[in-house]
Order: structure tokens, then C-alpha cells, then sequence
């Protein structure tokens, strides 16, 4: 008895459908990522085994290799009236214009003197050739000037919560001196609490915090 | 490819015969692609995230109330070129004095021993103070590894604060 011939059926897979899944998720996970909080030049920072995250609306001072100082406000709400303050307080002679235009700036990294000559500039040269806020001369220290406008903007708000925005990130080989002149700004505005933006690394085995951490778990 | 070649010599077309051409796309390689940068998304954002450490800076508007022993403390000066410079106690001609590094067996060790003996001492580990000086010739990451011994090694006090006249005599670079 010959057996019943089975039809060859042929071995062509259709992939558009596997095609649209791919690219559907990929877009997903494109849209879903937040996106890198804007930085004002590339530093290297440090490591530490703290495993917090940085708040999304910090008030970022980035120090450079070469001990130039910039500002990121990072909260939108708040930058306006930063800015405000501190052509107040500073006398800039700024017109709200030119605050709008130094609102939309992706970091501040002038002394305040220069900001309006800059802000005519028809485009913001890049950080490398910006002189920095000046800092390290503690009677020129311009950073006080920006955490007093800071905190007045904050203020009446939770202490805590502008603590927790104020991020310094240093790059490694940064001076320790460079580093004080922000310290010393802070102190000057009764800051005492504030955070360092490091890339975090794994606790050592058998150390005091990794047996913490193995107790907190159990 | 998705599709197996299956040609029989039965199947073979006849000569001069108009080849109809098929409109389909073999859309293998596009879907490799796919997947392909969708695991380039994933692993590149899980590792992007920045952390952030505290940092508290003493409040000094008020005259600190009570006393550290003199026995509990450490003093970790930051010298350049990533060397530590320690004594115990407070800054004298015959205090106990060293030169370590910023590896597991050095300051971490410092610590460790400096604790235990605290610990032996007054009953407490938590009574060891630790305190910070770093030198204008120290660098940034030099104060944040140091920092992060303090927070790796469980020391419940630690206070940053400036180099001052007695600390010359251990600096290489002297300040004063």
C-alpha cells in the first residue's frame, strides 16, 4: 500500500508581523527612556556605593577639570524666579527678555557681568570657551550670589526638598579648593545639607555596610 | 533566510516562459535589526543612571555643646598625589602618626583598627570620631573616596573642617 502523499507545503515564513513587533517595541523603548539630564560639559565623576537617585530637577553646579564652575537649573518652575531674584538683588539691567532668552539657556557658565554681552552673542559659544561662574576668589565668589537667589526663590517652600535638588558634580581631578569656594557659597545661605553626583559602584563583601545591607534584607 | 530553496526538477519552468517576479521582501535581516537595537537601548539605559551621595556640613553658628575624647579621634589629612596622612588623638610631637593610601588595606584598615580599639575603650564603637582635612593640594575625588569609606565602614561620626598650624608638620606641602 503506498502511503498517502503529504503536499509539500513550503517553508516560507512571513516576517512582517515580527518585523512590527520589533520596531514597536524599539520605539517603545526609545520613547519610555528618560531622557540624560542635560550636561553643561562632560566630567568624570567620581564613585561611591550610594545607590540614590538623582532628583530630576536639580540644581546642578558641575566643576571641571579645569576648575571652571557651571550652573544648570533644572527646575523649570523655579528658574524664572531664580533669575528674577538675582537681576534684582545684582542690579543686572536685565529686560524680561533677556531672562526669558537666559532661561532657555542649557547651563549658565559666565560671570554675571558678562551675561547680557553674552546673551546679545547670536549664539551661546560652546563651555570650553566660557569663562565659568567665577568662584575661588572668596570675595568674587559669585555662587553666593546664585544660592542667595536660590534660596529666595525657594523660600517658604520645604528646606528638605531644595537640599535634595542641590547636586555638585566634580570631575575626579578637580582641586579640593575649587570644591570649598562651594562649600563656603552654601554655608554663606545656611545650606548645610547637599548632595554629590557620583557613578555608583558595588560595596565590598564583608565590610560594615555590606553586612548592613545583608541584615536590612533578611 | 526564512524560505528553503525547493526546487525539484519537476518544478522547472518552462523556456522563454515570462518569469513572473515575486514583490515579496525577505524581511529577516530587517527584523535582526530590530531586536538587535532594542538590546542596544536596553542595556545601554539601565547603566546611564546617576546616583548621588549626602553631604553634611556641620552647622557651626552655634559652639559645639559636647566634647569628643581625645582618645577617639582620627584625623585623616588629604595630601596630594592620593597619599593619607593620619594621627590619632590630638596633633602633637608624640602622637601616633602614619602615611596610607586609599586602597582596602590602607585607610579602610586605619579605620577598622582605630574603631576596634575605641570600641575597647569606651564600650562603643559609636563614640570614634573621624575627621576629615582635606589640603588645597587634594583633589575632589580624593574627599569623596574618603567620604565613602566613612559611609562603607559605618562610622557614625566624621566631620570635614580646614587644615589648620598644628597639621603642618605632617604635609608635605606645607600650608603655613
Amino acid at each position: 500500500m503506498g502511503r498517502a502523499k503529504l503536499p509539500r507545503k513550503s517553508t516560507n515564513i512571513d516576517m512582517t508581523a515580527m518585523c512590527d513587533v520589533a520596531f514597536l517595541l524599539l520605539s517603545f523603548f526609545i520613547m519610555a527612556t528618560k531622557q540624560k539630564p542635560p550636561e553643561a560639559v562632560a566630567v568624570q565623576t567620581p564613585t561611591s556605593v550610594s545607590a540614590k537617585v538623582a532628583s530630576d530637577k536639580a540644581i546642578l553646579v558641575t566643576l571641571t577639570k579645569e576648575g571652571k564652575c557651571f550652573l544648570i537649573l533644572g527646575d523649570d518652575a523655579k528658574r524664572k524666579d531664580v533669575l528674577n531674584d538675582l537681576n534684582k538683588t545684582k542690579g543686572l539691567n536685565l529686560s524680561p527678555d533677556e531672562i526669558a532668552k537666559l532661561g532657555k539657556l542649557p547651563f549658565i557658565g559666565v560671570p554675571l557681568g558678562q551675561i547680557k554681552s553674552v546673551l546679545a552673542l547670536p549664539e551661546l559659544p560652546p563651555a570650553e570657551k566660557l569663562a565659568g561662574i567665577p568662584i575661588v576668589d572668596s570675595t568674587n565668589n559669585e555662587m553666593v550670589d546664585w544660592f542667595r537667589s536660590i534660596t529666595n526663590a525657594y523660600a517658604g517652600g520645604d528646606q528638605k526638598e531644595l537640599e535634595e535638588r542641590i547636586v555638585i558634580k566634580g570631575d575626579n581631578s578637580v582641586k579640593y579648593p575649587t570644591f570649598k569656594a562651594i562649600k563656603y557659597a552654601l554655608k554663606k545661605n545656611d545650606l548645610f545639607k547637599f548632595r554629590i553626583a557620583t557613578n555608583s559602584e558595588t560595596v565590598e563583601a564583608g565590610t560594615e555596610l555590606y553586612n548592613e545591607n545583608k541584615a536590612k534584607q533578611q | 533566510m526564512a524560505e528553503i530553496e525547493n526546487n525539484k526538477p519537476g518544478n522547472k519552468q518552462k523556456k522563454f516562459a515570462f518569469k513572473k517576479k515575486t514583490t515579496r521582501v525577505d524581511l529577516t535581516p530587517m527584523v535582526d535589526l530590530g531586536f538587535l537595537l532594542i538590546t542596544f537601548f536596553v542595556f545601554t539605559t539601565s547603566l546611564a543612571t546617576p546616583t548621588v551621595m549626602n553631604m553634611n556640613m556641620p552647622y557651626d553658628k552655634v559652639p559645639p555643646s559636647d566634647m569628643i575624647c581625645q582618645s577617639c579621634a582620627l584625623t585623616v589629612l588629604l595630601d596630594k598625589d592620593n597619599v593619607i596622612r593620619y594621627y590619632e588623638g590630638m596633633p602633637s610631637a608624640n602622637a601616633i602618626a602614619g602615611e596610607t593610601n586609599f586602597s582596602d588595606k590602607g585607610i579602610r584598615e586605619i579605620i577598622l583598627q582605630k574603631r576596634k580599639a575605641v570600641q575597647k575603650l569606651k564600650g562603643t564603637a559609636d563614640d570614634f570620631v573621624l575627621i576629615i582635612k582635606p589640603s588645597d593640594v587634594s583633589t575632589f575625588q580624593n574627599f569623596v573616596d574618603v567620604l565613602d569609606e566613612v559611609t562603607i565602614n559605618g562610622v557614625k561620626h566624621y566631620y570635614t573642617t580646614e587644615i589648620d598650624k598644628a597639621d603642618n608638620r605632617y604635609l608635605s606641602v606645607k600650608p603655613y
